[in-house]
């Protein structure tokens, strides 16, 4: 069975290039943090495997059982932006907790010079 | 040989190479070296330079015994990593004005006798001298030293140059590299920052180093997963993020 037509396919990959090309002009010019940046690149990555590659798809879908592609384009974007969403709280809590930290320190100064 | 002077309320010591005095700083990143520090910092002293300890939130005693025997240190608030570390280290080097700066782990494995054989280059007219293991031996055959490889292929597609020992820690920088590192260092570790560095021109060479092993406590890259993560993190930097 033919996976999708050639066109769609060619404007898939257009498009993930376009989209990584984009990522990688934004981190660079921006200076993104270098652990965030590489985050970016490697879903950029991911996304033109999938163009390149759809029958990875349809692989992993008949292995897990599941009836259509698209479902399982839908279940692993879903869970990627769920995990996606969880680092940035992690990281997020943990910006918190040295906030937090260097507050401290900062009145210890304040109070020390204050004296 | 080295002089003193005193400017304002600083007291300036300045060390002889070749014909121009020259301000230079070891950069010492420690995080649980409180065993290894005091022969370091010895060894550091008797050859005359000065050296700024930065503890990266140590869970062992290294501030007290940076503060019993009165160091000169930074004493981090949250921990950083190796990186945040050394970048604080350039941001010092940087707002005091040295000349040159070298970075030098703490535990040990970068003896300090090699500080000025990585200093004459820089004295030289050399803007990033890296200290390597593997000029004078040949790389022996283990999983770390094919992660060496493939970031040393890397570093060769991406600027054409050989580099025999990427993601050696031990490196000396002149005051244009110590000022670009101050403001805008964005690297995971040091194969791309070295990358970087070959990118931009500056002028780079590699001077033959023996590192000791590990005098006391344990390797960052004995966890797999650390390592793996490591290896994958360098990859994108270096392949797509180092222009």
């Amino acid at each position: 069975m033919e996976l999708m037509s050639s066109g769609l396919q060619i404007t898939l990959i257009i498009g993930s290039i376009v989209t990584l090309i984009c990522v990688l002009y934004n981190v660079v010019r921006t200076k993104m943090d270098i652990k965030y940046a590489i985050i970016w690149v490697l879903l950029g990555l991911f996304i033109l495997i999938i163009a390149v590659f759809p029958q990875l798809i349809k692989v992993a879908s008949d292995a897990l059982g599941i009836l259509t592609a698209s479902n399982m384009v839908f279940l692993l974007t879903i869970f990627l932006l769920y995990c996606l969403s969880f680092y940035t709280f992690l990281k997020m809590s943990k910006m918190q907790k040295d906030i937090k930290t260097l507050t401290y320190e900062v009145s210890l100064l304040k109070k020390n010079k204050d004296e | 040989m080295a002089c003193t002077i005193k400017i304002g309320n600083i007291l300036v010591k300045y060390t002889k190479m070749g014909g121009l005095y020259m301000r230079t700083l070891v950069i010492i990143p420690a995080y649980n070296e409180a065993l290894n520090l005091p022969n370091l910092i010895k060894e550091i002293v008797n050859n005359g330079y000065e050296y700024l300890i930065i503890n990266d939130c140590s869970s062992d005693n290294t501030v007290n015994v940076c503060k019993e025997n009165s160091f000169n240190y930074l004493d981090l608030p949250i921990n950083l990593g190796i990186a945040g570390v050394t970048n604080a280290g350039f941001m010092y080097a940087y707002d005091n004005k040295y000349d040159a700066a070298i970075v030098i782990d703490g535990d040990g494995q970068h003896p300090p006798k090699y500080v000025k054989t990585l200093l004459d280059k820089i004295d030289e007219g050399y803007d990033y001298v890296l200290g390597s293991r593997y000029i004078a031996e040949k790389k022996p055959f283990n999983m770390r030293m094919l992660g060496s490889r493939l970031l040393g292929l890397l570093i060769k597609i991406k600027t054409g140059k050989t580099i025999s020992d990427p993601t050696s820690g031990m490196r000396a920088l002149g005051k244009t590299v110590i000022m670009d590192f101050a403001q805008n260092m964005n690297f995971v570790a040091e194969p791309d920052a070295l990358v970087h560095v070959l990118k931009r021109n500056y002028k780079f060479t590699e001077v033959a180093v023996k590192m000791e092993e590990r005098s006391k406590g344990e390797s960052y890259f004995k966890n797999p997963y650390k390592s793996i993560k490591y290896m994958i993190q360098e990859i994108i930097s270096i392949l797509f993020i180092q222009w």
